[in-house]
């Protein structure tokens, strides 16, 4: 390539207390051109874009635009050179209009007083030139997800930025609305902008994209050009090399009598997912991010609305309807967010262990019985193998590995039939990986059924009896326990072509 | 859309108005004294004070936060006016200079605790609401001071048929109307009730723009105890007490969110304070029991606030509704 990069950001590292967040990162990009930036939860994408936003202050390294090095110490900075977000989590004011979105950053002014009349005309003209015709006066809380991403286009694009990145700005839209924003991102590149354009899906980088950087662990680990790449080379280095490590449970030879039955289930991006579970088995839910795994454990609990479909469960010998209610009261739930799901940091590891099973620790004046409490706690402690100095010792001193055991533990305490995990071992070391995976493995050995999400298929592979693979809210493919790290990754890779018919 | 499911759709957009409607016609019907002329610019004479404070206030609740030391604000800042000119011979117009100075200065203080301090702006508020008073009834030692003569008289200041507090309160709700929805503040202040974390993104300085709000609901508060005194001659104990939770009251009832963001001040600020002004007269004009009064506010406010939270619900199955353009 003979073009010089417009944008070039070289050697950008950044470390928090305890973790390495950027790692030599480099990326360039060039005037009319749109660089893909991908890489598994944190990859360290969301840094990087944050250093070139002016919202992170890099600990080493250097950013040059059109050839000048530059210092981007505050949002307004990389607004004045040029570079303009497009945020994921759409930056909108509900109760105000479209065009006070638009202007949101800047609002035009005659002596002192917000010119109205000037901003909807602007608003108008440019959402024009998006090729949408929102009214201008209208709330954006009346407006789809669609609408809304192009109002905040529209406030990207009002100072005609020679920078815009991209973050993730299809996940909420239909397939016409994608269209429509690729459109844009054509357009734009005509037009000479340098666009970074950070998704999930691989697909739609080679609809768009010219180049891709991947990044993994903090560092950017390679670029390609698109037509010399392959989606499964582009998961591929995403996630790496790692070694599987030696699989800790047998597969399950003969599963149990079925437990959970789901069928036609849809809801937000679910279109039509169908899958049993049996009881001692454990299920890998098998997806890149974006591809719904997380809705999907989130629709059967009753956390998103489902729109059709049934479930049914187990009860007394036979299958019996179940609403998504019901089942958040059966299943034991772990996900990688330790403090969302309910871990009282400064409470004590024996108030957290005990916290699910109170009713069974009363005496019969209704008090809850402290010698109870300490035997259930100090029997979890012990069978889970938990490090702490002693029961009272509180929840928010242990390591992320032993927290994330009390909330197994205190799920193990209610033995439910079921569990669900998502991404359970996240941000844990290797030992306490392998910990975490064996008390899954135990979980199923003891009769239950277990469906995990992990982002890291050797994770998966050390554990799984059985794969449901997801892409795009659907699940396109069920693979055996025995299916290797190849078959796993080709799996998620290999897009269908499908158009949705949403 | 049936002709039952309109109706019910109007109810609910304009409920306030169809309950203020229905008040002010029930009191008229129901009292001979009620419909008089002087009756309806006493009216306005007497919701003038709670009408400035309220306007102030309004702005800290669109900006999502709460400012519940108003009412001792203004008993501060009246006793500070008030004992300049008794005690020292101030001039009046330095005296009403340093009771605003005062408010904006204890709002100064609210907004600094908020702001840099990082305290709940209800908590915050809810301690200096005590604390304040309580300087107030130090400076004063809890007695009543008249005003001066010459001063007193301004009370029955009037222009034509209005008193002359009900027009100065009138302008100032429409000044910070104008604040609020046509200058950049007041939309960086709307921005801000609709979510500080996304304000923030933009690049607003949230921080600056909460600290002001707080500074002038303190001298709008500081208004409307001057004029509060005015009316009475003298300053009390007892002035402003309870002011802080009509205020709140107020705006509510006539449509601004508490968690900000929504509302227009104007309208809520009239018409709210109209609404509690007509029940407390009404009420009066009706020889009912004086304590009635509370009874029937309360119920009024719940009933907004049920309205509000209807409201709200129809909103959000809205939003959840498919965009207009897919399917």
């Amino acid at each position: 390539m003979t073009e010089a990069a417009y944008l070039s950001m070289q050697g950008l590292s950044k470390a928090y207390p305890g973790v390495v967040a950027l790692r030599a990162a480099n990326l360039e990009v060039r005037r009319g051109e749109a660089v893909a930036l991908m890489g598994a939860n944190g990859a360290g994408k969301s840094t990087l874009m944050n250093v070139l936003g002016g919202v992170t202050a890099p600990d080493a390294g250097s950013i040059t635009i059109d050839g000048s090095p530059v210092r981007l110490r505050t949002a307004r900075d990389a607004l004045a050179h040029g570079i303009a977000f497009v945020h994921q989590e759409l930056a909108m004011l509900p109760s105000m209009t479209v065009a006070e979105n638009v202007f949101a950053d800047g609002f035009p002014t005659r002596f002192g007083i917000v010119d109205g009349a000037t901003m909807r005309r602007d608003a108008a003209e440019l959402l024009v030139r998006l090729g949408c015709n929102l009214p201008t006066d209208l709330a954006v809380e009346t407006l789809g997800p669609g609408d809304r991403q192009m109002v905040e286009i529209a406030r990207a694009l009002r100072r005609a930025p020679r920078i815009v990145i991209f973050d993730e700005p299809t996940s909420s839209l239909t397939n016409n609305e994608k269209r429509r924003l690729f459109e844009i991102v054509q357009g734009l590149k005509r037009d000479g902008v340098a666009i970074i354009y950070i998704t999930h899906f691989v697909d739609e980088i080679f609809e768009i994209c010219d180049r891709v950087t991947v990044m993994r662990s903090g560092s950017t680990v390679a670029t390609r050009a698109i037509a010399e790449t392959s989606p499964t080379e582009i998961v591929r280095l995403m996630l790496g090399e790692a070694d599987s490590g030696e699989r800790l449970a047998d597969e399950a030879s003969s599963a149990g009598p079925l437990l959970l039955e789901v069928s036609g289930l849809c809801g937000g991006i679910l279109r039509d997912i169908d899958f049993s579970l049996r009881a001692g088995e454990i299920v890998g839910l098998w997806g890149l991010l974006g591809s719904g795994r997380t809705e999907l454990m989130r629709a059967l609990i009753g956390l998103d609305p489902i729109d059709a479909g049934a479930l049914r469960w187990r009860a007394a010998d036979e299958l019996r309807p179940v609403t998504p209610n019901e089942l958040h009261q059966i299943a034991g739930i772990v996900t990688e967010d330790r403090r969302g799901e309910g871990l009282l940091l400064p409470l004590s590891t024996r108030a957290n262990l005990s916290l699910a099973s109170l009713r069974s620790l009363l005496t019969p004046l209704g008090l809850i019985d402290r010698n109870k409490e300490e035997g259930l706690a100090a029997d979890l402690i012990g069978r889970l193998h938990i490090m702490v100095s002693g029961s009272a010792q509180a929840v928010g001193t242990l390591s992320g590995g032993n927290q994330q055991k009390v909330v197994v533990g205190r799920w193990l305490a209610t033995e439910p039939r079921l569990f669900l995990l998502d991404e359970p071992t996240r941000g844990l070391d290797v030992g306490a990986k392998s910990e975490i995976l064996k008390l899954t493995a135990a979980l199923a050995r003891a009769g239950a059924a277990v469906l995990v999400i992990s982002s890291e298929p050797e994770e998966l592979m050390r554990i799984c009896d059985r794969y449901l693979v997801m892409s795009r809210g659907r699940l396109t493919a069920q693979m055996p326990g025995s299916a290797t790290r190849a078959e796993l990754l080709s799996a998620v890779s290999a897009t269908p072509l499908r158009m949705s018919a949403a | 859309m049936s002709s039952f499911g309109r109706l019910a759709t109007f109810l609910l957009q304009n409920g306030f108005l169809v309950v203020l409607a229905a008040v002010f016609a029930f009191f008229a019907i129901f009292t001979n004294t009620f419909l008089a002329s002087g009756n309806l610019i006493d009216m306005l004479h007497a919701m003038s004070p709670l009408m400035t404070i309220s306007a102030g206030l309004a702005l800290v609740v669109m900006a999502g936060k709460l400012d519940i030391s108003v009412g001792s604000v203004a008993f501060v800042a009246a006793s500070v006016g008030t004992l300049l000119m008794t005690r020292l011979g101030c001039p009046p117009l330095l005296a009403l200079a340093a009771a605003l100075s005062a408010g904006a200065l204890l709002g100064a203080l609210n907004g600094f605790i908020v702001v840099v301090l990082g305290v709940n702006p209800l908590i915050t508020t809810l301690g200096t609401m005590i604390a304040f008073r309580g300087v107030g009834l130090q400076l004063t030692n809890a007695q009543v001071e008249r005003l001066p003569e010459g001063v007193r008289e301004l009370g029955n200041w009037s222009v034509g048929p209005f008193f002359g507090d009900t027009l100065i309160a009138l302008a100032i709700v429409l000044a910070v109307d104008l604040l609020h929805r046509r200058t950049i503040f007041g939309r960086q202040l709307t921005a801000i009730g609709n979510g500080e974390d996304v304000a923030r993104r933009i690049g607003m300085p949230v921080d600056r723009l909460v600290f002001v709000a707080f500074v002038l609901s303190g001298a709008l508060a500081a208004v409307g105890g001057v004029l509060d005194t005015l009316q009475i001659g003298a300053i009390s104990a007892y002035l402003g007490k309870g002011l802080e939770f009509n205020a709140v009251a107020v705006i509510v009832v006539g449509g601004v969110s508490l968690f900000g963001g929504r509302g227009r001040i104007l309208s809520s600020v009239v018409l709210g304070a109209l609404m509690f002004e007509l029940i407390r007269n009404g009420l009066n004009h009706l020889g009912a029991n004086p304590y009635a009064y509370r009874l029937v506010s309360g119920a009024v406010i719940f009933a907004a606030m049920y309205a509000d939270a209807l409201k709200s619900r129809v909103r959000r199955a809205a939003v959840g509704a498919p965009a207009p353009g897919e399917a």
